[in-house]
């Protein structure tokens, strides 16, 4: 009699996931993060500040900041993205989002010195802890790191790994080398050998090197989704999936539909010059099908709903994308509104969840 | 094959064929420096079809009912701004006297110096009322993206003669050959033309140009162009959020790019499943956006075929010749 209690008690207290958001932003202040520095690194943020040119200086976001204009919290000292609470309220009960997966880009400049830059990814990370796992068991972490130095991001990764919390290991999607790179390699292998996919987000110290500096912040938008589609080619050219055969990267907010072109033109040039590329074994396609995750947000919307399927199916992608809002943002895209209909359920459920709990290996049920 | 070929190549063999058309300080300047062309090596290696031809006889064969000469020696002129203007006024008058004058069928690209938009002018001003010359042509990767207000003079000159612009991939020595930075294969930089040519598209749309100039039209060369379709689907999304930081941009992005630009055949990077070509073609809004263009000497693989293979036979004629006829104003 006791056991079928029991029993009838799990099944009250456990809901079925159906909704993990895989991009969410948390955003802390310099004041909130100075709080976790050591006290040389506290007055140097004080005295100095920081030496990397942030994005926003020069790419204004053309109205509210970039973010949505309801997103402000009210609060002092807090900003868009600063407050668990008002994230609770507008993302996760409003939808019912069963997982959100945080990504501080607080870390991402990569031009500090490496002692700041080891300090200051820490802190993000002690942050997230403190403030946003703790808060909510519906949160989940990625984990900044000072990707510059490589040697320092991974003793970053070896100390927040043990906690499961993190899903991911997460990069910008500009470097000051491209990310193929081997320099960044040691990273890759650790978060692997972690467990964890590598989640590379739009952003980071981009300076348009190719066509030159844009002149809008439109430009500069569209164009995270072209940068990224570089990135992808330098990942494959590089070697570096043969290199970590277990990598699982996650391409987060530059859009999806353009996987299946840049497939074509890669396959197509790998064809062409083998010779140049010896050691690539398999086909470009191969290797971004077997490691490569997309995230939703900002999806593409053509007129014909009919296209952005056809562009999904070339690429193979139904296993692959991830839903995302990029809560506070402003392009916000909605659980109820982003996807078109014409996806049908089984698609929409493994884009909605099955893809993202099948990756960063989170329950099916969780209490709720 | 009934055809107006809209990217053929040609190139001085050495500065010293330009001779004839630079001054005294110039021939020196090359000369004591020991410069020397290259053939635009890291562009088109030896493996993938090499040099272009430099002179009538070696080209001659194959020029179908009309080709556009792209001579791309003025890539290789470095940052000497002066430098690259004599250059560009060297390669014009080079190519009208070695193959223009020779042979009615041919048509060229007015070069211009990439560093300096008064200089541009100039030489437009100078050579642009050669019907022979129907468009000007720039290297797709720039110090500053083409949509800049400080190029808009230099399409206001093409306009005036009534020239199209030309985006041709590479260009400008000393830049990183994509968007994320220095590659270790040539693979990523052939392949980095395509990321580069979004962003002029974005650029060219963004800045107004249309708007400015609604004649012009742009046609990007050896870009490929399969690209297309999603990024105007994330160009419309993103105008439609942020229209008002760009208020001259009055229709959505697509809207200015179907009617404007054009992308020539070579490369054609296509699926291999003819059904994802068909999809690929209505998705882009039809193959009326391809013009067809050989590249010779240089080498792309076999993706032009498949593409003609999908096409209905006015569809075909239509890339082949028609919509370049109608583009530059040529008739059979």
């Amino acid at each position: 009699m006791a056991h079928v209690d029991t029993q009838v008690v799990e099944t009250i207290t456990k809901r079925k996931v159906e909704l993990v958001d895989c991009d969410v932003h948390a955003q802390a202040t310099e004041a909130m993060l100075a709080n976790y520095l050591s006290a040389p690194a506290r007055r140097l943020l004080e005295r100095y500040g920081r030496r990397t040119p942030r994005v926003t200086d020069w790419y204004p976001r053309a109205r509210n900041a970039g973010m949505r204009v309801d997103a402000w919290p009210g609060k002092p000292g807090h900003i868009w993205g600063s407050d668990p609470e008002t994230t609770r309220a507008q993302l996760l009960d409003e939808f019912g989002v069963d997982y959100a997966v945080l990504e501080v880009l607080s870390g991402q400049d990569c031009y500090d010195h490496p002692d700041f830059a080891a300090e200051w990814n820490s802190a993000v990370n002690q942050w997230q802890i403190e403030e946003w796992l703790s808060f909510d068991p519906r949160l989940r972490g990625t984990i900044a790191v000072p990707h510059e130095y490589p040697s320092l991001a991974v003793a970053e990764i070896e100390r927040c790994a043990g906690d499961d919390r993190f899903v991911a290991v997460l990069l910008p999607a500009s470097a000051a080398e491209q990310l193929g790179s081997p320099k960044y390699w040691p990273i890759y292998e650790a978060a692997t050998a972690f467990g964890r996919p590598v989640a590379f987000h739009t952003g980071g110290y981009v300076d348009h090197r190719g066509p030159g500096y844009p002149s809008f912040y439109l430009e500069y938008h569209v164009g995270n989704g072209i940068v990224m589609q570089s990135q992808l080619a330098s990942m494959v050219a590089g070697g570096m999936f043969d290199e970590i055969p277990g990598l699982r990267v996650v391409l987060t907010e530059c859009g999806v539909a353009w996987a299946a072109a840049l497939t074509w033109s890669l396959d197509s040039a790998w064809e062409l010059m083998r010779e140049d590329h010896a050691r690539l074994p398999r086909r470009p396609s191969e290797y971004i099908r077997d490691h490569v995750w997309f995230t939703t947000q900002p999806i593409e919307e053509p007129d014909d709903p009919q296209h952005l399927l056809w562009a999904i199916e070339q690429a193979r992608l139904g296993d692959r994308l991830l839903f995302a809002t990029d809560y506070p943002h402003w392009d916000f895209d909605s659980p109820k509104q982003a996807l078109p209909r014409a996806l049908g359920a089984p698609l929409r459920r493994a884009i909605m969840c099955e893809n993202a709990l099948a990756l960063y290996g989170l329950p099916a049920e969780r209490a709720g | 094959m009934d055809a107006i070929d809209c990217d053929l190549h040609c190139a001085p063999e050495s500065y010293e064929a330009l001779f004839p058309y630079l001054n005294d300080y110039w021939r020196q300047y090359i000369t004591e420096a020991g410069i020397r062309l290259n053939g635009l090596p890291h562009a088109y290696p030896r493996g993938l079809g090499g040099t272009a031809p430099s002179t009538y006889d070696a080209l001659s064969e194959h020029v179908p009912d009309f080709a556009i000469l792209n001579c791309l020696t003025g890539f290789e002129t470095h940052r000497n701004a002066y430098f690259a203007a004599a250059v560009a006024s060297a390669i014009n008058d080079w190519l009208r006297e070695e193959f223009l004058a020779r042979d009615s069928r041919l048509r060229a690209s007015l070069v211009v110096s990439p560093l300096s938009t008064d200089d541009a002018v100039s030489e437009i001003s100078r050579v642009g009322e050669d019907p022979q010359f129907v468009q000007v042509l720039l290297p797709v990767r720039s110090d500053v993206p083409w949509g800049n207000k400080n190029h808009h003079a230099m399409f206001a000159a093409a306009r005036e003669r009534g020239l199209q612009v030309a985006l041709h991939a590479w260009g400008r020595a000393g830049l990183a050959p994509t968007p994320s930075g220095f590659t270790t294969t040539y693979m990523e930089d052939y392949l980095g033309n395509q990321p580069i040519a979004q962003a002029q598209v974005l650029s060219l749309v963004s800045e107004g140009v249309f708007e400015r100039f609604p004649e012009l039209h742009v046609i990007m060369t050896e870009c490929g162009f399969a690209w297309l379709a999603p990024l105007l689907w994330r160009f419309d999304k993103d105008w439609k959020g942020v229209w008002r930081e760009v208020p001259w941009v009055k229709r959505p992005p697509s809207e200015y790019v179907r009617e404007h630009f054009r992308f020539t055949t070579a490369p054609a990077h296509l699926p291999s499943d003819p059904v994802a070509v068909d999809q690929l073609l209505e998705m882009m809004d039809g193959s009326g956006m391809l013009v067809y263009a050989s590249d010779y000497p240089h080498e792309h693989g076999d993706g032009l075929p498949a593409l003609l293979e999908r096409l209905s036979d006015a569809q075909r004629r239509e890339l082949l010749t028609g919509t370049a006829a109608e583009l530059y104003g040529l008739s059979a």
